[in-house]
Order: structure tokens, then sequence, then C-alpha cells
């Protein structure tokens, strides 16, 4: 039997939910939520939302790298402190159903946490999860996925995917985990017909065409950041508002702040999720702000989505799914911003050397 | 409403009492009389429960009402707040500050579905040694009877409750080809005074990425300004930038629709702005969509240009304005939601806050876009001592969406720019309106007039509180 791709019918699919849902893992899938779409852990399959386009408000970040965690708790009783580690994930889980962009955020998250000196409470869960990407048949206005190198039908980061087809879905096995996942439930399943590959590679075109954003060339990352001191970043974020939604949907952003939640007998040490456009972000004890204004905050973001990348990485920490831009009380839009930052800093590079 | 509803809602009310469990009682006292009242019952051996921990204060005045969510958060059962009587204050007046302060507040924590029975205020002098252990076994009482603080719920699966939809007409539509002649006149007007120098830069909007979305511009040129729009994607309030804009320029022009013109009337009753530098261009409004739907403070409005403004523009041409007349308030179409919200059982409005309270990022977009937000460092951000955690869970989550929105009460203008750029969609608009509306009803209608005071920081001796031991 083919074990690497199946045709299953909406009816299938639910089943098979369902007794991953019974089984031992966590299943975190988009559900409906008060009129929008969030990522949940899941108590019946038919909650899930599993739509051929459309995303859910923000990205499944959280379950890898939660809004707030504690890194140990304390607590002194006379003399005595009692230190005590985090839990290590009770079940393992899956993150069911979220977008290619989602999953290429959790690649963006790998590297930040899994290199170098690797985060255990990270590692931990990100062992633990497998990954099913449900593609998509069609783009909305805000998406851009193509034009940072990713596509609606992306294979990154994934353990199985589902590509939505007329007639239900195709699953596909990427990884070796997928396959475990699967386990014995492909026993009643069809197997995906020959040229399913070209159906699945002209959905992709199709989708990409819906796209009409301009490719980021990937060689404006030089660019950008030789313009570090170009005065247009002033003018780029002169509408920006100071908020933190852009940071806290995107699926790859992953700065946090230290704090402390105690009170005189026991307390934790808490990572929270914090981003680089908010005043304090950067603030120094002294009361000085090495990013004072609105401008160097936000081209730190520009900049750590489309420049500042680690040696050997050769891809934008942005995923493209648009959020941040649908979502901007202003109106912000990072593809945009991107462009005109680097004709504006090539223009200011051609006057100087004339 | 699901079964699963109902039992959510049956086990949030009826939280498992441990044997032997005793409510635990912060009481927040000022020190000159309810601190002195409770020595005095300690010294005539006057006997009441132990249940209440006391925290001196100088003032009632003093109390923001993040102390007493402070105590909640940490564990409290109960809070009681307790000061000098009206007229004795050792600061004149900062219990009668405080009197409002507290009316709203318990208003709001009713809204939210918090048991007032955890939630007491108290004048006790410092000669009131038996009226102090009476008010502490009656607060204790009443604690007991509230039992142990629910902790948060899984919503999970809960419908929650059918709020009744906003009705109404909204401005009449304009046609395409008025459209294109109010544009033509706003963009010839905003060029016009850009270029004669009466104002150095025009506050508008443009034309977005997102199709039908417009966005903010601060137009500083002429060609900049040939690219303002106008329309149904116009929905930030403008006066958000007013203070940017004038950084750079002596006067700015700046495009108001009617119902944010009374955020500019707060900015000016509150020294924020000078009214002198900005020029107020009104236009005729068709309404704005955020979501594709018409936007509910837009359904009892007529989209007229508020005859207040410098300019009005409508398709037939442009006017001088700059009447006196004040600004009116509409009719909500909100408040059927928030009567409904009211009817039901405590315990429901608490899982229906406490699911949309989980879900804020604590992203501070409700702030970064009010236009009444102007504070130079939030509460938020200050951390000697934190009285925001900063933890994005339930233990700062409501603490933040409380305090944003006691921080409004009075001043909120109703502009909804909260409720719009919530990407956890939170009803701040439900909240924000009902207590607008509740102080409305505890101390006359909130003056659009910029020479009055905001309604809680000002008082009258006969303000009531029946609610007050």
């Amino acid at each position: 039997m083919d074990r690497t791709a199946w045709v299953l019918s909406e009816t299938e699919l639910r089943a098979w939910l369902q007794s991953l849902i019974a089984g031992e893992r966590t299943v975190v899938a988009p559900v409906a939520e008060d009129g929008m779409v969030v990522y949940r852990p899941l108590a019946a399959a038919e909650r899930a939302v599993l739509e051929p386009r459309g995303k859910a408000r923000w990205s499944p970040k959280e379950f890898l790298f939660p809004r707030t965690e504690a890194l140990y708790s304390y607590s002194f009783k006379g003399d005595a402190v009692t230190i005590t580690d985090p839990p290590p994930p009770e079940r393992p889980q899956v993150l069911f159903g979220v977008r290619s962009c989602d999953a290429a955020g959790l690649a963006r998250l790998d590297e930040v946490f899994l290199s170098g000196r690797t985060d255990p409470l990270y590692a931990a869960r990100r062992e633990s999860t497998t990954v099913v990407t449900a593609g998509c048949a069609a783009a909305d206005p805000e998406c851009f996925c193509t034009a940072v190198g990713g596509s609606p039908l992306g294979e990154e980061a994934a353990d199985l995917q589902l590509v939505p087809l007329d007639d239900g879905w195709l699953l596909r096995v990427l990884t070796l985990r997928g396959d475990e996942l699967i386990g014995e439930a492909a026993a009643g399943w069809s197997a995906a017909p020959a040229g399913s590959g070209e159906r699945v590679a002209a959905l992709e075109r199709e989708v990409a065409a819906q796209i009409g954003r301009n490719p980021v060339p990937q060689e404006w990352a030089r660019v950008l950041e030789g313009g570090f001191a170009s005065a247009s970043w002033d003018r780029l974020a002169a509408h920006c508002l100071g908020c933190s939604i852009c940071a806290y949907v995107c699926p790859s952003c992953s700065c946090f702040d230290m704090n402390h939640d105690a009170n005189a007998w026991c307390g934790e040490q808490c990572r929270s999720w914090d981003a680089c456009t908010f005043v304090p972000f950067t603030l120094h004890a002294s009361g000085h702000n090495p990013r004072a204004t609105r401008g160097e905050r936000y081209r730190q973001r520009v900049l750590h989505k489309f420049a500042f990348t680690a040696d050997g990485e050769a891809h934008f920490r942005c995923v493209g799914c648009g959020r941040c831009v649908a979502l901007c009380p202003a109106g912000l839009d990072i593809s945009q911003i991107v462009t005109a930052a680097a004709a504006a800093i090539q223009e200011e590079g051609a006057d100087a050397a004339r | 409403m699901s079964d699963l509803a109902t039992s959510a809602v049956r086990h949030a009310g009826a939280a498992a009492v441990p044997d032997g469990w005793q409510p635990q009682i912060v009481a927040l006292v000022c020190n000159w009389c309810t601190y002195a009242g409770a020595d005095m019952a300690g010294t005539t051996r006057l006997e009441y429960p132990a249940t209440v921990r006391m925290v001196r204060f100088p003032c009632t005045g003093r109390m923001s009402p993040l102390m007493i969510l402070r105590a909640f958060e940490q564990g409290a059962d109960g809070v009681l707040v307790s000061g000098c009587h009206p007229g004795d204050c050792h600061y004149v007046q900062g219990n009668l500050v405080a009197r409002r302060r507290f009316t709203i507040f318990r208003s709001l924590m009713d809204f939210l579905g918090i048991d007032l029975r955890r939630l007491h205020f108290a004048w006790v002098s410092a000669a009131e040694g038996h009226k102090w252990a009476r008010v502490v076994k009656d607060v204790s009482a009443a604690v007991s009877a509230a039992g142990p603080l629910p902790r948060p719920l899984a919503t999970d699966g809960w419908e929650g409750p059918v709020l009744p939809a906003a009705e109404g007409e909204g401005p009449r539509e304009i046609p395409a080809a008025d459209s294109v002649a109010l544009r033509d006149h706003l963009r010839r007007t905003a060029v016009e005074l850009l270029e004669s120098g009466r104002v150095g830069v025009v506050i508008g909007h443009r034309r977005g990425s997102l199709p039908g979305r417009l966005v903010p511009v601060m137009a500083a040129t002429a060609a900049e300004c040939r690219e303002l729009e106008w329309g149904e994607g116009a929905v930030n309030n403008l006066v958000t930038y007013a203070a940017t804009a004038l950084k750079g320029a002596e006067k700015a022009a700046l495009v108001v629709k009617a119902c944010e013109l009374h955020a500019l009337t707060g900015l000016i009753r509150e020294g924020q702005i000078a009214r002198e530098r900005l020029l107020l261009v009104g236009l005729q409004c068709p309404g704005v969509r955020p979501e594709g739907g018409l936007a509910a403070k837009c359904l009892g409005c007529s989209g007229a240009p508020h005859p207040a403004c410098d300019l009005l523009l409508t398709p037939e041409g442009v006017r001088e304005g700059g009447s006196e007349a004040p600004a009116a308030a509409n009719d909500d179409a909100r408040d059927r939601q928030i009567a409904h919200l009211e009817s039901l059982p405590a315990d429901e409005r608490w899982l229906y806050w406490q699911r949309q309270f989980a879900r804020c990022l604590r992203c501070y977009a409700c702030r970064a876009v009010c236009p009444l937000c102007y504070c130079s460092t939030c509460v938020a951000d200050k951390h000697r001592p934190q009285w925001v955690p900063t933890t994005i869970d339930a233990r700062g989550n409501g603490i933040w969406n409380v305090i944003r929105a006691m921080h409004l009460a009075g001043r909120c203008t109703g502009c909804d720019e909260c409720a719009r750029v919530c990407p956890a969609d939170i009803r701040l608009d439900l909240i924000n309106r009902k207590l607008a509306l509740e102080v409305e009803r505890q101390f006359g209608a909130a003056g659009l007039d910029p020479g009055e005071k905001a309604a809680l920081v000002d008082f009258r001796m006969e303000d009531p509180e029946e609610f007050i031991l």
C-alpha cells in the first residue's frame, strides 16, 4: 500500500480527527469563538473549522511559545527557599489544520529557540508536537507568502499536509512523525490517484497568481541593513501608533520580557511576550532609551523580519501571512513599507554617489 | 443555550466550599478615620471576625481601583474600602472624589459579573469603633455567603449569550457621483489650506493596501493632498493623530466625523490641545464599515457634518461652519445589548467577559488608538510597583481591561476605535458605553462642554451613596 498520500472525504477526515482527539495527544485546531476563528485544544472534531481558505485570527505559536510561562517558581518558608522547575508537557500535541504560513513561522521560531543555546521549555514542546497543515485553495487580500519565499501549499515544518480539493482533502505524508500520527487509521482510506501531484502544483500556481504583491528580493536584506541610518524610517513609521498587534499575531515574532509575579511568600519568574514597537521594550533602568523614536522602533521590526539574519539563513523571518497588514489599526502594510524603504535607501545611496 | 453552557454557568455559581473555610477580606482604610476607628474598636475590647487584613492609606482618595483589583488577583475573597464621612476628609474632598469613583467602579464590576457581595464601602470615623466592628461582621457575613472567589473557568464550547442586533437607519447613502464630488471638494480644500499657509499639515485619509480600506495620512504636500480619500473605509479616528501632527506644524487641518468631534472636546477640556491650532474639516459621512457592516456607532447618526467644524463639506459644496452649537449625543444602538447583558445572571456575565479577557493579547492597541489615552507613561507600563501584571493571562488581563475602562469612565466619547482594532474582539465598546450611561445616570449628562470638568474628577456633596455602609 502506498503510504504517502490519500484522498479523504470530509467525513473520513473528521472521523480521523475524532480518533486523534480520543487518543493520547492534545489536538489543537482552529475553532469558532465569539464570531472569530482561533486555535484551541479541540474537544470534538465537528468544532474544527477546516476551510479551503481563510486563517485564524492569530498564529498557533502560543502552543509552543506561550504568551506567558513560568521558567521556575519559588517559595519561602522561614529561611528556606524552594525552587521548582515547571512541569514537562503532559501530553504530546498535534497542531491540526494550520496554514502553511503558520507552519513556516514555527520553523522561524525553531531557529531562535533551538539553534545555539537550546531553550529547554520550547524544545520539550516542539519535540512532542506534530504539525498537520491545511493548504490554501484561495488567497486573502492581505496574503503575501509567495512574495517572501513561501507558498500557499508550502511544506516547511509540516509533518502532514492537507490539500483542499473540490471533492475532499488530499492528505500527504511529509515526515516519519506524520506517518506515525496516521498509524493504522489509513486502513480504509483510498490512495491518492495518479496525477495528484499535478493537481497540487496546479492549485499552487492558481493561488499564487491571486497574490498581488511583488516578490521581495533576497538582496534587499543587505540594502535594508545598509540603510539603518536612513532618514526614511521616520517618514515610513509616521503613522505607527505603537501597539503590538503586528508582533503578537505574527507567526515568527519571538521577543519576550522577563518579570516576577510574586508576593511575600511565593512567586514565579515568568517570561511574557513583548514587542519592539513598545516604548519600554528597550528602556534602560537609567531612563535612557536607545530606540527613543517611533521610526527607530518600527525600523527594528522591519529589519528583524527582513534583514538581521544569522549566518546561513537564506530566508526572511516574515512568512507573509499578512495578519499584521489586516489588523494594523493604522493600516500599515509591511510589504509595501519594505519596498518603499528599499527604494528610499537606494535613492539616498545614489544621491550620495552623485 | 447548550447543555454545556448551562452546566458551566452552574459550576461557576456553585464553587465547592471547603470545610472550615473562612473568607479572606482585604480592608483598604484611611489613616485618619477608619484606621483610628479600628484602633478604637480594639482598645474598647470589641470582638469582630478575624477575616479582615487592613492596609492603611492616607485617604480613600488615594485608593485606586487598581488596589482593589490587585487584592482580588492575589486571592482575596472580598474587599472593603473605608474612610472618613463626607465632610470629614483630612484633605477636604478626597473621599468625595473617591465616592464617585467607587460608584462607577462598583457598577463596572457588577456589569462584568463580579458578585457585589464581595465589594463593600463604608464611612467609619475615628470615634466609631462600634461601627467598625459591625461593618466587619456584616461584610464578613456577605463575603461568606458569596463563597470563595471563583477561579477562571474553561469556557470552551460555551455558546455564550446571543445579544440583540444593533439596529438603526444610519446615515443616508451618498450616490457615487456625489462621493466623487465630495472627494474633489476635500482635495481642493486641502490643497488650498496648505498652499495658502493657513495650515502646515492636513490630517486625512488615503487609500490603503487592502480593498475598501482607507488609512490615516498626515499630508504635508499638495501632492499628498491630491491623494486624499473619503468614504465608508475611513474608519480611523484622526483626532488620535492631532498631537503628533502638531509637533511639526503650528496649525493642522483635521478631517473629522461628527462622532469624533467629542474626542476633541475631551482633549480641549483636559488641556491637551488648543482649539485654535486646529482647523476642523467636517464632511458628509456615509457611515463607516470596518468589517463590511455599518459600525454600531453609525446606526443612530445622520452623517451630516457637525456645524462646529470650521469648514463643512457636502456634495453640494464647501461652507463655512464654526457655529457654537453643542455636539448632540446620538441614540445608541447598543443600549439594548447592554440591557440584555444586565438581564442575565451575574455568573453568565462573568463567563461572557472572562472568555473575552482570556483572549486579550495585551497588545495595547485599545490604548494606542484611543484619542483620550495620552498619558506619557501608561499605568500598565509603570513597574515600581507593578500594579498591572505583565503576564498575559487571567492575572494581568482582567486588571488591564478594568483599569482601562475606569480611566475612561466619564471621559470616553464613544468613537469605538478600541473595539474596532481589538484583535481579540473584546466588546470594549459595550464596557465604555455602559460606564458612560452609568456616569450620566448617577452624575448627570456627561458634559460635551469644554469648560466643564470630567465627571470623575468632580463631585457634589449630595452625590448618591446608597451602597455605602
